[in-house]
C-alpha cells in the first residue's frame, strides 16, 4: 500500500517512513502543505498521514481539495493540537481517522490497517490462537465451540495483542490504545498486568496458552507460528 | 459593622449628644429668655402707666380712701401692680425677684420697682408677674422641644437609613461582583449606576484591574496550550525513533533496556503534558458542557471498569444511590475522568480486605456522593496539598505524577462541584462531592 506523510518535522517523517516501510507500506514524504498538495495531485496514494500543524498551509485545505478534485484517498490526521473541535472537524472534512501525537508507531499501524480493511471492504478471517478460535467479526473467542467469557476491555486487549503478533507491545502502549489518553495519571499502572493475568485465568480453564507471552519488564507478545 | 451601619450609628450618636447638651442647657436658657422677656414686658406696662398717669393724672390710683397707696391684683393673682407713696432717698428702677402675701398665699413675683416724682411725691410704682405662671409657660415649651427633638431625632434616622442605603448600593454591588466571580472577570457585568464619582471611579478601577488580570490569565494559559502542543511534536520525534530502534535485530540487552526505560519516561511526558493542558484547558473553559449525566450510572461505569484492579488488590467497592441523580449541562467524559481519578486512588492507598464505599444521596437542592475508602488516610498536612499541581509524592512507592487530584479539582471546579475531603490517619478518606 501507497502511504504519503505530510509533516514538516523532517525527523519524524522519516521516522515513520522507516517503519513503515518494514511493514511492507510503500512511503513517499512531503514536507509543506505545497508539496503535499501537487503530490496528492499527481500521485496515487491509499494514505495520507497528514499533520494539521503545517507552516505553510492548513493541514484541513488539504482534504477539501483533495475530496473537491475526488481523489479517493483515506487521510489520517496526525496532530500535536488534540483538542475536540480540531478532531471533530477533520472527521466531518471526510478524514478516516486521527491520532494525536505522540502516538505508538504500533498504533499508527495498527489505524492504517484497520482503515484499510474498511476501505477495502477485507472481512477480518477468524484467527487461529493454539487451541483457540478469535471471531473477529463476532467479537468472541471460542474453545472447541465453547465461548470464552472476556469483558470488552480483555477482548480489546487480546485483539490488539493478536494483530500485532510477534511484536513486543510495551504496558503503555498497550493502555494507551485501551484507555486512550485522558486516564493515564498511572504511567506505570499495573492495568495491563491485571487484565493480562484476568484473560489467562480465564482461558487457562480451557486450555493452555503458551502462545501469550510475558516479555520481562516491558511488556507481552504473541507468538504464533505460520 | 457594615459602613451604612456606622454611618448611621455615627448620625444618630452626634444626633444625640447634641440634644442632650441642648436638653440639659435648656432650663437655664428658657429661663433666661423668660427673664428678659418678663422684664421687657414689666417695662412696657410701665411706660404705659406713666403715661396714664400723665394723661389722667394720678386721680384713679390715689384716692382718698387710698390715700397711701394703690394696689391691683388681677383674679388669679398672676400680675398685680401696686403704687405707694414712699419716701426714698434715691431713684428706684430695678427689677427683682420678690415673694408676696396675698389672701395667705405666698407667691413669688418678678417684679419692677420704679419711683416717680409727682408734683414733689415721690411714688413707688411696682409691676409684678407671678414666677410659676413664668415658670408654667417654660415647662410647656420644654415638652414640646423634647416632643420635637424626639421625632426630629427618629425621622432623621430613618431618612439617614434609607437614604444611606441609596447612596452605598453602588458599593454593595461592586462587593457582591467581586464575591461572586470565580475567575478573575468583570465583562458579565455592566458598569455600575451612579451619580456618585468615587463609587464609578472605583468600579472603573476594579474593571481595568480585571481587564488585566484577565488577559493575563488568558495569556498564560494560551502559553500553557501552546508550550504544550510544541512539546508534543519533539517527543513523538522521540519517541518514534526510539520504537524504530527497538525492532533493529541483536540488540544489546542493556541498550534494550535503556530504550525501554526511555520511552516509559518519555510516555511519563507525554502524560504530564496532557494533564497540563487538560488543567489549562479546563481553566479557560475550552470543554462543551451539554450532556445530561446520570451520575448513578456514570459511577456504575467507573466501578465497573475499575473492578478488575479492584480485586486484585483484594479491595471491595460498593455503591448505592437513592434520589433524583441527574446532573445537566456536564460533560460527561470530564466527569468520569473525576470520579475515575479517585476511585483509583482510593483503590491504591487501600490495603487488601479494605473496602471502598460510593454512596450518593439527594439533600434538597444538592445531590452529595461520598466516596469513603478504609485506606491509609492522610494528615492534615498532607490534606491541604493532595489538590496542589506539583506536590511531593505522599506515597514514594505508588508511581503516578501526582497531578490526578489537581484534574479531578479543576474538573469539579469547571462544572460548580464542591470537594469536600476528610481523614484520618490509619482509618481512610472520604471525598465528598457536591452537585449544585
Amino acid at each position: 500500500m501507497n502511504v504519503l506523510i505530510v509533516e514538516d518535522e523532517k525527523s519524524l517523517a522519516i521516522e515513520i517512513s522507516a517503519y513503515l516501510r518494514k511493514e511492507n507500506f510503500l512511503c513517499d514524504m512531503a514536507f509543506t502543505g505545497t508539496e503535499a498538495s501537487e503530490k496528492i495531485a499527481v500521485n496515487l496514494y491509499d494514505f495520507v498521514l497528514l499533520d494539521l500543524g503545517l507552516p505553510d498551509y492548513d493541514g484541513l485545505d488539504l482534504i477539501k481539495e483533495a475530496r473537491k478534485n475526488n481523489i479517493d484517498v483515506s487521510f489520517i490526521i496526525i496532530t500535536a493540537r488534540g483538542a475536540v473541535e480540531d478532531r471533530v472537524r477533520g472527521l466531518d472534512l471526510g478524514a478516516d481517522d486521527y491520532l494525536p501525537k505522540p502516538f505508538a508507531l504500533v498504533e499508527l499501524h495498527s489505524r492504517l490497517m484497520a482503515v484499510a480493511r474498511r476501505k477495502f471492504k477485507i472481512t477480518a478471517a477468524d484467527i487461529n490462537l493454539g487451541e483457540f478460535i478469535m471471531g473477529i467479526q463476532a467479537r468472541k473467542l471460542l474453545h472447541q465451540g465453547k465461548e470464552v467469557e472476556l469483558t470488552k476491555k480483555e477482548f480489546d486487549l487480546l485483539h490488539y495483542l493478536v494483530i500485532n503478533h510477534g511484536k513486543v507491545l510495551a504496558r503503555h502502549q498497550l493502555y494507551e490504545h485501551i484507555w486512550g489518553n485522558t486516564l493515564d495519571d498511572q504511567y506505570d499502572s499495573n492495568f495491563i498486568d491485571v487484565h493480562i493475568k484476568n484473560i489467562r485465568k480465564k482461558m487457562n480453564m480451557h486450555g493452555p496458552t503458551p502462545w501469550l507471552e510475558t516479555v520481562r519488564g516491558v511488556g507481552y507478545r504473541i507468538s504464533m507460528e505460520e | 459593622m457594615k459602613l451604612q451601619t456606622k454611618l448611621a450609628l455615627f448620625n444618630l450618636l452626634s444626633k444625640l449628644v447634641f440634644s442632650a447638651l441642648f436638653i440639659g442647657f435648656l432650663p437655664l436658657l428658657i429661663e433666661r429668655i423668660n427673664t428678659l422677656q418678663t422684664d421687657r414686658e414689666l417695662i412696657d406696662k410701665r411706660e404705659q402707666v406713666i403715661k396714664l398717669i400723665s394723661e389722667i393724672g394720678l386721680d384713679p390710683f390715689i384716692t382718698s380712701e387710698t390715700e397711701t397707696g394703690f394696689g391691683s391684683y388681677n383674679i388669679l393673682k398672676e400680675e398685680f401692680i401696686s403704687m405707694e407713696r414712699a419716701d426714698l432717698d434715691e431713684d428706684w428702677n430695678f427689677i427683682e425677684v420678690a415673694t408676696r402675701i396675698v389672701d395667705e398665699e405666698t407667691i413669688d413675683y418678678r417684679v419692677l420697682n420704679y419711683s416717680i416724682k409727682i408734683d414733689g411725691q415721690t411714688y413707688l410704682l411696682e409691676i409684678g408677674k407671678s414666677l410659676s405662671s413664668i415658670r408654667y409657660a417654660a415647662k410647656n415649651i420644654r415638652t414640646v422641644i423634647l416632643l420635637f427633638l424626639a421625632f426630629f431625632i427618629a425621622v432623621t434616622l430613618i431618612t439617614d437609613l434609607t437614604y444611606t442605603a441609596r447612596v452605598l448600593r453602588p458599593l454593595r454591588i461592586i462587593t457582591r461582583r467581586l464575591g461572586t466571580t470565580s475567575s478573575p472577570s468583570f465583562s458579565d457585568f455592566s458598569p455600575v449606576v451612579t451619580t456618585t464619582k468615587d463609587f464609578r471611579q472605583l468600579d472603573q478601577t476594579l474593571r481595568d484591574l480585571m481587564a488585566r488580570i484577565e488577559e493575563l490569565f488568558r495569556k498564560e494559559k494560551e502559553i500553557t496550550v501552546n508550550i504544550s502542543h510544541e512539546l508534543m511534536t519533539p517527543v513523538s520525534v522521540l519517541r518514534s525513533k526510539l520504537e524504530n530502534m527497538l525492532l533493529k535485530k541483536d540488540l544489546d540487552p542493556e541498550i534494550e533496556t535503556g530504550i525501554d526505560e526511555s520511552l516509559r519516561t518519555l510516555h511519563r511526558l507525554k502524560t504530564l503534558i496532557n494533564s497540563l493542558l487538560m488543567i489549562a484547558r479546563l481553566e479557560s473553559r475550552q470543554y462543551l458542557k451539554e450532556d445530561d449525566v446520570n451520575l448513578e450510572e456514570l459511577v456504575t461505569e467507573v466501578t465497573g471498569e475499575l473492578s478488575p484492579i479492584a480485586a486484585d488488590a483484594g479491595v471491595r467497592i460498593t455503591s448505592t444511590c437513592t434520589g433524583s441523580c441527574f446532573f445537566g449541562k456536564a460533560n460527561r467524559a470530564l466527569l468520569f475522568s473525576m470520579f475515575y481519578n479517585v476511585v483509583n486512588n482510593a483503590i491504591k492507598h487501600t490495603p487488601p480486605e479494605g473496602s471502598i464505599q460510593i454512596c450518593g444521596e439527594r439533600r434538597g437542592e444538592k445531590f452529595y456522593l461520598f466516596i469513603t475508602d478504609t485506606g491509609r488516610g492522610m494528615t492534615e498536612k498532607q490534606l491541604e496539598i493532595i489538590f496542589s499541581r506539583f506536590r511531593t509524592k505522599l506515597d514514594p512507592e505508588i508511581d503516578s505524577t501526582g497531578i490526578g487530584l489537581a484534574i479531578t479539582k479543576s474538573i469539579a471546579d469547571f462544572h460548580a462541584i464542591e470537594i469536600k475531603v476528610t481523614s484520618e490517619p490509619g482509618k481512610g478518606t472520604e471525598f465528598c462531592f457536591i452537585f449544585p
